[in-house]
């Protein structure tokens, strides 16, 4: 187990982010904004329908030269995607279409000219001749026997079904009380603001193919775009520029990045393809997109018993390489007991092939749709019982003294205090308050409610944890290389990938903690696999756990060697010296880091006999327990509804979460500030429809409504900090959380605003028609009874 | 065809297509990058430049519509003294973290502020209506506008 | 998302630009502060030849007031008018509607003549000019009419104008007291187009209530029934929503049980908004 100091010093300081000045004078440069002589921009052509044979593809006259096909793109060696398990039903996906297209927006042909218009107007010549089939739309449609088959020759349309039974079956079907709802959370995009992008050339002085990308891994990228090449890991380079936000829609092998490596190949000059607004909406990554049919069970006296029933993933098309959105199932299933003593499950998933674009992660992965089913469900219990929805919560949610909890589905949720979070959200809303606001009506017709959710965070999961969900690439470690300069000065390389959550401060903290200089003398660099140690990339919440830990392992590695030196150098043993205040201190004497720099790059005569020169050292780290650490939180919402618009105003928001050691609050409270604000728009704006045909009906900002601040209230936080006794310094990873509780709790305030009716607010986004008609709906059903 | 207009500062001259948009012309034409676009539909604000003296979307305006007329962009404000002051405050308020739609939003900011000198968080946040920023939730955007605001305004500055 | 290719031309007059606009076998957009044309050539949802720029003729930006009526030049825009940069006889009214209309630098530069001219069905400007009884004025090339906004609006992007003919501007009349109005709007986001605009306006105490709601329909809608009721001093909300049931009955047959919902609120609030004003 690590060593936990105390968190003085850079540890926990508020520091102001060292990765700001470039973003305020405009110098940030992203990767469409990379300046290469001779680039030629792609426009592809995309299926106009959701299910078809493609006939024919006919270049214009005069382009062809510049219009790539599949067959254009070969020799390419299509890569097996999805959990490394034989149930799993295999989707090849190239990167252009084969002869079958599988959803509105797969890209059929790759159009190379000057500028984007111009490849633009090429596109526009290109015909395609696509013989349209019914398209699968609903995922639970898809399962019944007579559904088209997103794939000819499957037996049915699941990727892969599974059950999870924990506890007794038995005593669910013969519980007390069983409370029975359907919920959905609908399809979205991710929507970073800037879009995806690839720019890709044979660089060769080098001999390799270089490709800039943003993405939030560029390693594992290479690994991906190497197989399908044909290029050795050697011949491969994959640079990220600045990355403007990812939130998980960045981190799969995407066939545009492909096709574009392979037409660089091909053709003596760089090409690039910087993704549209549309496009991104259409055809990049989609998200959440699941179907819950629960029943949740409880004695009479409150104690939730368990759940059972099925949970459908609308997966999309094919699977992302590597590991598609098949951790959906799994995650949601094994979240949904959230963090309740819910001994037992019966629990059947299908994670489903539609007529839609894949579906990769998204901040929150499965948590923000299994926590909007359980905490609805726990909401619906407490009236069935006719209890405080907040009462019945805290009666079966994990105490303190109860951790390190097994759950259920076998989580181990290690610190914190629950209960403790749960009470402190309250009293931030002041709920006696408003149970005596709502007894004394609104003036304005509005109706009051407030809602709560409990949410945990499982990150810092390692080895055992990815190996168990059989990825073909386990994220079980990650490295730094950090480099002492002749002056003292520090370049620290990592493999994660900064895309805003200001890694270029954090990680200089620890180091600047571990190597006692100040951060200014430290740079953080990632972003190119020519100069980066391998890792995996930014997602998961796992940064500030593996990186973290890494940059803290590998700048121990320098302190010993810098304490042998200043240790020769004070002729003194190196058991007599201590690093402090950037100078190694002995019984008689310091010796300045940046003496000991010089001597150890430049000055090797003076270093102890037989020690090799240089200050570098690469460090591995996986924290100490491989199934993760949580971190946890309570969301609390005060909305105000109008019962006839549908309209959801959030008049409060107040936040008790814990994430363990804060090595940097500024920078955690932005980054719950912000997954909120993504929480906020799954909750009540952002969807992406489709018609019965699979064409997607939210295809510009116009349709497709992204918060803005106006939307956004100020969200009152409070931190608990409960350090994981299994990662460096106690951090867990925070990245996640705030997006994952807000539909649950917005949804459980819009309900108890109606609780007297009992209307149902089982869909998001809440959107105001969807509002309006469950109330309506409750009134009538109401009425009639 | 050819347009002249004054950048930054500076006139210059390009032959253009008279579908380019102001964006496309910033950009790519004369090398700024700043101006970011984010949905070229005129909806996230990302690409917002200064026309005339008025906030613009780049990717709502065509660069032959501009012929000689005055544009900024985030570059020709480098030691504009208010937005020196805006910039502190988006340091020290957390008001960014990926960055994408900072050009834009201290743009936005420093004509909400030359408009509403000193207004409130409300306001502040009101006029950011159709700024998408999708990192912060507005928070720290909106901190650091409003002490910001108060600075410029001679009010004693907001806590950070 | 780059627009297909097109001319352009900034012609000097509005007669230049008449004539560029009438032309042949040629398909011709006026383009004046292009916020909403642009968006859709962009996403080559719309496709043009010939973009006429008439953002710099003197003759559409004329702001001028007379004992009866203020004229509104066409290029005026969206900001102006919120920063009451032209005259306000309307007690807010227009200084209101201006200031919710999508983003303020959208507003910096979309104006009222082109917000009329499109008629898109979700734009504010043409239920509030029906609402204050304003006149269009057209020039083209057989000369310039005149013609009542209510009139010149025929429904979903479709108005009177023909080839050749631009909006000059709009006389919009002066009531005759300080005007008494509500606005009521509801839109998924701030700045998204609305899903439902009401405007109900009463030129001071017992004047003539006007009610107009927009984005219900393809074309604005009065609300003949509502106003009525208004004017004959229904105060208690079903009395009102009787009237409004009658009216979305009458002239919005196709709305399902939501939108009357919606549409029902946003009236009442329009109309609770006015009665407090007089």
């Amino acid at each position: 187990m690590a060593s936990h100091p105390p968190s003085d010093g850079w540890i926990g300081a508020s520091l102001k982010r060292k990765e700001d000045a470039r973003f305020l004078y405009g110098h940030g440069k992203y990767i469409a904004d990379v300046r290469m002589p001779g680039v030629q921009d792609v426009a592809f052509v995309r299926s106009q329908v959701a299910n078809g044979r493609l006939r024919s593809v006919t270049k214009p006259e005069g382009g062809s030269a510049n219009v790539f096909t599949l067959a254009d793109l070969q020799p390419l060696t299509v890569l097996e995607a999805g959990p490394e398990l034989p149930q799993h039903k295999l989707s090849p996906y190239p990167p252009l279409a084969d002869e079958r297209v599988r959803y509105v927006g797969q890209g059929i042909a790759a159009c190379l000219a000057p500028t984007r218009a111009i490849a633009e107007d090429l596109a526009d010549r290109v015909t395609v001749d696509i013989e349209q089939l019914p398209a699968v739309v609903d995922c639970v449609a898809a399962m019944q026997p007579g559904s088209p088959r997103v794939f000819d020759h499957w037996a049915d349309n699941a990727y892969i079904t599974s059950n999870v039974v924990e506890g007794s079956p038995q005593v669910l079907t013969s519980a007390p009380v069983r409370v029975r709802r359907q919920f959905r959370m609908n399809r979205q995009a991710t929507v970073s603001l800037e879009c995806r992008g690839v720019l890709a050339y044979w660089d060769h002085r080098t001999n390799e193919l270089v490709v800039y990308l943003s993405t939030q891994g560029g390693h594992v990228k290479r690994i991906g775009l190497s197989r399908i090449l044909g290029l050795p890991e050697n011949q491969v380079r994959v640079i990220a520029p600045d990355v403007g936000g990812g939130f998980g829609g960045k981190n799969r092998l995407m066939p545009e990045d492909v096709a574009v490596a392979a037409i660089a190949m091909k053709v003596g000059h760089p090409v690039r393809w910087i993704e549209d607004r549309r496009e991104h909406l259409i055809a990049s990554v989609h998200a959440r997109d699941h179907t819950y049919d629960l029943t949740l069970s409880a004695d009479k006296d409150g104690t939730l018993l368990g759940v059972e029933g099925d949970i459908y993933i609308d997966a999309g098309a094919y699977a992302l390489w590597p590991t598609g959105a098949f951790q959906e199932a799994s995650m949601a299933s094994r979240n949904l007991t959230g963090p309740y003593r819910i001994r037992h499950l019966n629990l059947k998933t299908y994670t489903v092939a539609t007529n839609k674009a894949p579906m990769g992660p998204y901040r929150g992965v499965a948590r923000p749709g299994a926590c909007f089913a359980i905490e609805r469900l726990v909401d619906e219990m407490a009236r069935e019982l006719g209890r405080e929805p907040f009462d019945l919560r805290r009666q079966n949610i994990v105490t303190a003294a109860e951790l390190p909890y097994d759950t259920a589905a076998g989580m181990r949720l290690d610190t914190g205090d629950y209960v403790e979070a749960l009470d402190t959200a309250r009293d931030m809303v002041d709920l006696a308050a408003i149970r005596k606001r709502q007894a004394e009506g609104e003036p304005d017709g509005r109706a009051i409610g407030v809602g709560f959710a409990f949410y945990t965070e499982q990150s810092g999961h390692g080895t055992a944890e990815f190996a168990k969900r059989k990825f073909r690439v386990i994220p079980g470690y990650e490295s730094a290389n950090a480099r002492m300069l002749p002056d003292g000065s520090v370049i620290i390389h990592v493999g994660v990938q900064n895309h805003g959550q200001g890694h270029e401060t954090s990680l200089a903290q620890i180091a600047a903690h571990e190597l006692t200089i100040h951060p200014d003398r430290i740079s953080i660099r990632y972003g190119d696999t020519a100069t980066s140690p391998m890792g995996f990339g930014s997602f998961a919440s796992r940064s500030i756990v593996f990186a973290g830990g890494a940059v803290a392992h590998s700048c121990r590695a320098l302190v010993e060697k810098i304490r042998k030196i200043g240790a020769h150098l004070l002729q003194t043993d190196v058991a007599n010296t201590r690093l402090q205040g950037g100078a190694v201190h002995g019984p008689s004497g310091k010796v300045d880091l940046a003496e000991i720099a010089f001597v150890a790059n430049a000055r090797q005569e003076q270093l102890p006999t037989g020690m090799a020169p240089l200050l570098e050292a690469v460090g591995t780290y996986e924290p100490t327990v491989s199934g993760g650490v949580f971190a946890y939180g309570t969301h609390a919402v005060v909305v105000a509804v109008d019962p006839d618009s549908g309209v959801v105003e959030l008049l409060d928001y107040a936040v008790a979460e814990d994430c363990g050691t804060m090595i940097n609050p500024l920078i955690v409270d932005g980054q719950v500030q912000g997954g909120i604000a993504q929480g906020i728009g799954t909750a009540l704006y952002e969807e992406i429809p489709f018609d019965e045909l699979g064409q997607p009906l939210a295809t510009t900002f116009g349709d497709y409504m992204v918060p803005c601040a106006p939307e956004i209230p100020d969200v009152r936080l409070a931190h608990l900090v409960s350090p994981a006794h299994a990662t460096e310094y106690g951090v867990k990873g925070l990245g996640e959380g705030g997006a994952i509780a807000p539909p649950a709790a917005i949804a459980n305030a819009v309900a108890d605003a109606f609780r007297d009716i009992g209307a149902r607010f089982n869909e998001t986004p809440l959107t105001p028609r969807r509002v309006s008609e469950a109330i309506d709906r409750a009134r009538r059903e109401k009425g009639a009874a | 065809m050819k347009i002249t207009l004054t950048l930054n500062g500076s006139k210059v001259t390009h032959d253009v297509e008279p579908r380019e948009t102001l964006a496309d012309f910033v950009r790519d034409r004369c090398g700024l990058t700043a101006t970011h676009l984010g949905c070229e539909h005129g909806a996230c604000g990302a690409c917002t430049v200064v026309l005339d003296g008025e906030v613009t979307r780049a990717c709502l305006m065509l660069a032959v519509m501009c012929d000689g007329r005055t544009v900024e962009t985030l570059e020709g404000f480098r030691n504009h003294p208010a937005m020196e002051v805006i910039r502190k405050h988006f340091h020290e308020c957390h008001g960014l973290q990926c960055g994408f739609c900072t050009p834009g939003m201290l743009l936005m900011a420093r004509d909400i502020l030359a408009r509403k000198p000193g207004c409130d968080a409300d306001t502040v946040r009101y006029e950011l209506s159709g700024q998408i920023c999708r990192c912060t939730g507005y928070s720290g955007i909106v901190k650091s506008i409003v002490s910001a605001g108060q600075e410029l305004a001679g009010k004693a500055p907001a806590k950070a | 998302m780059k627009s297909a290719p097109f001319d352009y031309v900034r012609p000097e007059s509005v007669a230049e630009a008449s004539a560029l606009l009438a032309q042949d076998g040629v398909t011709t957009a006026a383009i004046a502060g292009g916020q909403s044309l642009i968006p859709m050539l962009s996403l080559r949802a719309a496709q043009a030849d010939l973009l006429v720029d008439v953002s710099r003729l003197d003759e559409l930006k004329a702001v001028r007031e007379t004992p009866q009526a203020l004229h509104i030049g066409a290029l005026t825009t969206h900001a102006a008018i919120e920063d009451g940069k032209i005259p306000d006889p309307f007690n807010g009214l227009m200084r209101r509607v201006a200031s919710t209309i999508s983003y303020r630098a959208v507003r910096n530069h979309g104006t009222i003549g082109g917000s009329v001219a499109l008629a898109d069905p979700a734009a504010d400007w043409p239920g509030c000019l029906m609402a204050l009884g304003a006149t269009v004025h057209i020039a083209g090339p057989g000369g310039t009419r005149q013609q009542p906004v209510v009139d010149f609006v025929k429904g979903l992007y479709e108005t009177t104008l023909a080839s050749g003919e631009i909006v000059i501007g709009f006389d919009v009349p002066r009531p005759t007291s300080p005007l008494c109005w509500g606005f009521a709007k509801v839109v998924r986001k701030s700045g998204a187009f609305a899903n439902s605009i009401a405007i109900v306006v009463a030129p001071g105490k017992g004047g003539p209530i006007t009610a107009v709601l927009s984005a219900a329909g393809p074309r604005p809608i009065a609300l003949a029934n509502a106003a009525r009721a208004l004017g004959n001093g229904a105060m208690s909300d079903d009395t009102l929503r009787t009237a409004i049931a009658a009216d979305l009955k009458a002239d919005l047959p196709g709305a399902d049980a939501y939108e009357q919902r919606l549409h029902t609120a946003t009236v009442l609030r329009a109309a609770r908004e006015m009665q407090a004003t007089s």
